[in-house]
């Protein structure tokens, strides 16, 4: 990989950091509304005239005036093979039945989406694609979110006439780091294939043998591994290809999700975040076509991990000892006053608790630093180097950084500082400098018992980022959007709000809120959507996934 | 067609004001049922089945689509049906039923690592029966949940359940082994006959 380096390699440095470049996945079947003056075709789709640019194909089409027509194979986001034939549609003029997904339209085009004949074909196409398929529903994780068993209970709903064995399959094959496949849920729509050629470009997946016996595997002496290898069980319309971290930890109609950002790194893929009873349990990309298309990598995904129950800070420590919330801010005020303090923004942080920090550190003086999560992996297609989701807003929040992390790291372990603010509990930093840490006055805000976080003489509760509203700044200048999946439980607060009430108790007026500050960077940013809910936060509250869509 | 309207008087007489006449009638009717029944040989009129009789067995008397405790059944290797696909925990109306799956890693690949009832929840209306798709639980034990002396004792686990539990050769879909039997066959124009 040409921008793989090693992760210790070279330190965050201070100042902008270079944009990168990101280019984002084409969809090339995403229709484009008409620009005006543009030439369109105008065909007909169940007696509705739609007018369309030339070169959207009749599914699509047929989508604008809210005609869904069913189908497998065919996706958005990837090339057209029309080989499930469930989209089949009526035209006109045309002597057979045709494959919506692959016709073009043409002007004057008459299309039939509901006709006898197009439900007649639907409904035995899906009986053929239902022949070998094993309907082990019950221990399948797709269940609840699985296409097919949408379209069959909306078109086909009756017992199976099949009364000859089912050809049986490879089934639970470890194909790859974080896939499984179910071969004889297979329904061949080819999905994966395409993806795989087109998307990484790594090509790992074929179609073996013939006729009934047709199944998806692996080219021999290869494994699904690419870095976007769990697209493949998003695109999957049934539970072909599941993955491994998911299998069998909870069933989808369980799972409520709220649209937020991913925060491994610094792209901002839009994501979803499928979460029960304020535990997460998947992260999966959500149509984005300025940022990420349909799609994300492995490691965002593995995010989740983080709001982990299990070492969540509930309560306000001073010195080691628990206290109530408002004692630990009076406390924190008092000691950071009239020192020589060095003040750690974070690039994990949101904006609101970059800027709330901002204004902390006009107020006390100091030195400024931004401390993030080490640089990782990067590639051309959606990774970024940057681990950090907020790089860029962190950097614009501190205004000017005159050193970088490792002379923060120096400095604590030479004990140059009095007191020390730090925004977030991620970061590395060596034994020698959490040891410096100890001795004075160090203030973290933090939602995970991390060394940072423990090493700190003041541990101040925040929520982490699945309980918060706010925003990323991500590596294209975009402003990103934080939801809350659940209410953030004990003491925990928004960051922004933590550093408010400090700065209440310095004495300070008018600070504004967490949200506040979200509605004037949304506002500054014309980002509508985000501007709503930080004056309207209900529909940010998580919608229950049986309710949604199925995914795939 | 004309409605006729009959007038009650509801005045009460000093008979009914002074109660006394109605209590002594109604005392007589109990005593009158007291005597009949306790000194007639062959128990009188009594329609009670007393409880407990070792000569009678309560079971036969209870329909057989009866919902008693819940118990779980069992494959011919002895390894519980249940392939923790939380169908019962999810049409459960009290919430009673928590499920934790796990892999078995072989061809059955997925089964509860635990599974837990709590009768004190539970509203007995045979939802879980019903969603249960591989014949793994059932209600059909005619027996009543016993009182117990701690809420925890009344929480079933997995062995418990198995302790009730009975064989079943159920295939997934169907109750019966031969269910293949009685779906409807194809349609013999099409069928593919080598010969």
């Amino acid at each position: 990989m040409a921008n793989e380096i090693h992760p210790s390699a070279t330190p965050i440095v201070a100042g902008p950091a270079p944009k990168s470049a990101l280019t984002p996945p084409r969809a090339p079947n995403v229709p484009a509304d008409p620009t005006p003056g543009e030439e369109t075709v105008t065909v007909n789709i169940d007696g509705e005239d739609v007018a369309v640019r030339p070169g959207t194909n009749v599914l699509e089409a047929a989508k604008l005036v809210g005609k869904d027509i069913c189908h497998f194979c065919y996706h958005q986001g990837l090339s057209i093979a029309a080989s499930c034939r469930q989209c089949l549609v009526q035209i006109d003029k045309m002597p057979k039945l045709q494959p919506s997904c692959q016709v073009g339209v043409r002007p004057g085009m008459v299309v039939h989406t509901n006709s006898e004949a197009v439900l007649k074909a639907r409904r035995e196409m899906l009986e053929f694609t239902l022949k070998n398929h094993p309907v082990d529903c019950p221990i399948c994780d797709k269940a609840g979110e699985c296409t097919l068993q949408r379209h069959y209970m909306d078109h086909d709903h009756k017992l199976t006439r099949v009364d000859v064995p089912k050809i049986r399959k490879a089934k639970h094959k470890d194909i790859g780091r974080e896939i499984v496949l179910d071969a004889e849920r297979c329904i061949l729509c080819s999905r994966c294939i395409r993806f795989c050629e087109e998307i990484p470009g790594t090509s790992e997946l074929t179609m073996v043998s013939r006729g009934e016996h047709q199944s998806i595997d692996v080219h021999s002496g290869q494994r699904l591994d690419n870095a976007y290898s769990l697209n493949t069980v998003d695109v999957c319309p049934v539970g072909a290809l599941t993955s491994k971290d998911f299998r069998f930890a909870i069933r989808a109609w369980e799972l409520s999700k709220v649209d937020t950002t991913c925060n491994g790194c610094g792209t901002g893929c839009a994501v979803e975040l499928h979460t029960k009873h304020e535990q997460a349990y998947r992260v999966v990309p959500r149509e984005d076509h300025s940022v990420n298309g349909h799609w994300m990598c492995d490691e965002g995904r593995s995010t989740y991990k983080s709001l982990d129950a299990a070492d969540r800070v509930r309560h306000a420590t001073v010195d080691g000892e628990q206290v109530a919330l408002p004692d630990a801010i009076a406390i924190a005020a008092k000691r950071l006053r009239g020192k020589h303090i060095a003040v750690v923004f974070s690039a994990t942080a949101t904006n609101e608790a970059n800027l709330a920090l901002a204004q902390l550190a006009d107020l006390l003086g100091g030195e400024r630093f931004v401390l993030g999560r080490p640089p990782g992996r990067g590639d051309e297609i959606l990774r970024d180097r940057d681990k950090n989701p907020n790089s860029a807003g962190a950097l614009a929040a501190t205004g000017a950084v005159s050193k970088h992390e490792g002379e923060l790291a120096l400095e604590l372990a030479g004990r140059a500082y009095e007191a020390v603010i730090v925004l977030a509990d991620s970061g590395e930093l060596s034994e020698v400098s959490l040891g410096g840490l100890r001795g004075i006055t160090s203030v973290c805000l933090a939602d995970r018992h991390t060394p940072l976080a423990d090493a700190c003489t003041i541990l101040l509760p925040a929520a982490s980022w699945a309980e918060v509203l706010g925003s990323y700044t991500n590596r294209q200048g975009k402003l990103r959007s934080v939801q809350p999946a659940w209410r953030a439980e004990g003491d925990r607060k928004h960051r922004a709000d933590l550093i408010r009430d400090l700065l209440l108790a310095m004495g300070q007026r008018d600070v504004p809120t967490a949200r506040e500050r979200t509605q004037r960077l949304a506002e500054a940013h014309q980002h509508r959507q985000l501007s709503r809910l930080a004056q309207d936060p209900t529909p940010a509250r998580p919608t229950l996934l049986r309710w949604a869509n199925s995914r795939g | 067609m004309t409605i006729g309207v009959k007038k009650v008087s509801l005045t009460r007489t000093t008979r009914d004001q002074i109660f006394l006449p109605a209590i002594f009638e109604g005392l007589l009717t109990t005593a009158k049922h007291f005597f009949k029944n306790t000194l007639t040989p062959g128990m009188g009129d009594i329609e009670t089945i007393r409880y407990g009789d070792p000569d009678v067995d309560v079971k036969d008397y209870y329909p057989d689509r009866f919902r008693g405790v819940h118990r779980l059944m069992y494959r011919e290797d002895g390894s519980v049906r249940c392939v923790a696909c939380m169908c019962c925990s999810t049409v459960c109306p009290a919430n009673c039923i928590a499920i934790e799956a796990e892999d078995r890693n072989d061809d059955r690949e997925k089964a509860p690592l635990s599974f837990v009832i709590d009768e004190l929840k539970c509203v007995v209306c045979g939802f879980c029966v019903e969603a249960c798709p591989c014949d793994a639980i059932r209600m059909d034990t005619k027996e009543h949940m016993q009182p117990t002396e701690t809420r925890a004792e009344a929480v079933l686990g997995k062995v418990d359940l198995m302790s009730r539990g009975g064989p079943s050769v159920a295939v997934q879909g169907g109750v019966s082994p031969d269910y293949r039997a009685e779906a409807p066959k194809a349609d013999p124009r099409f069928s593919h006959d080598p010969r």
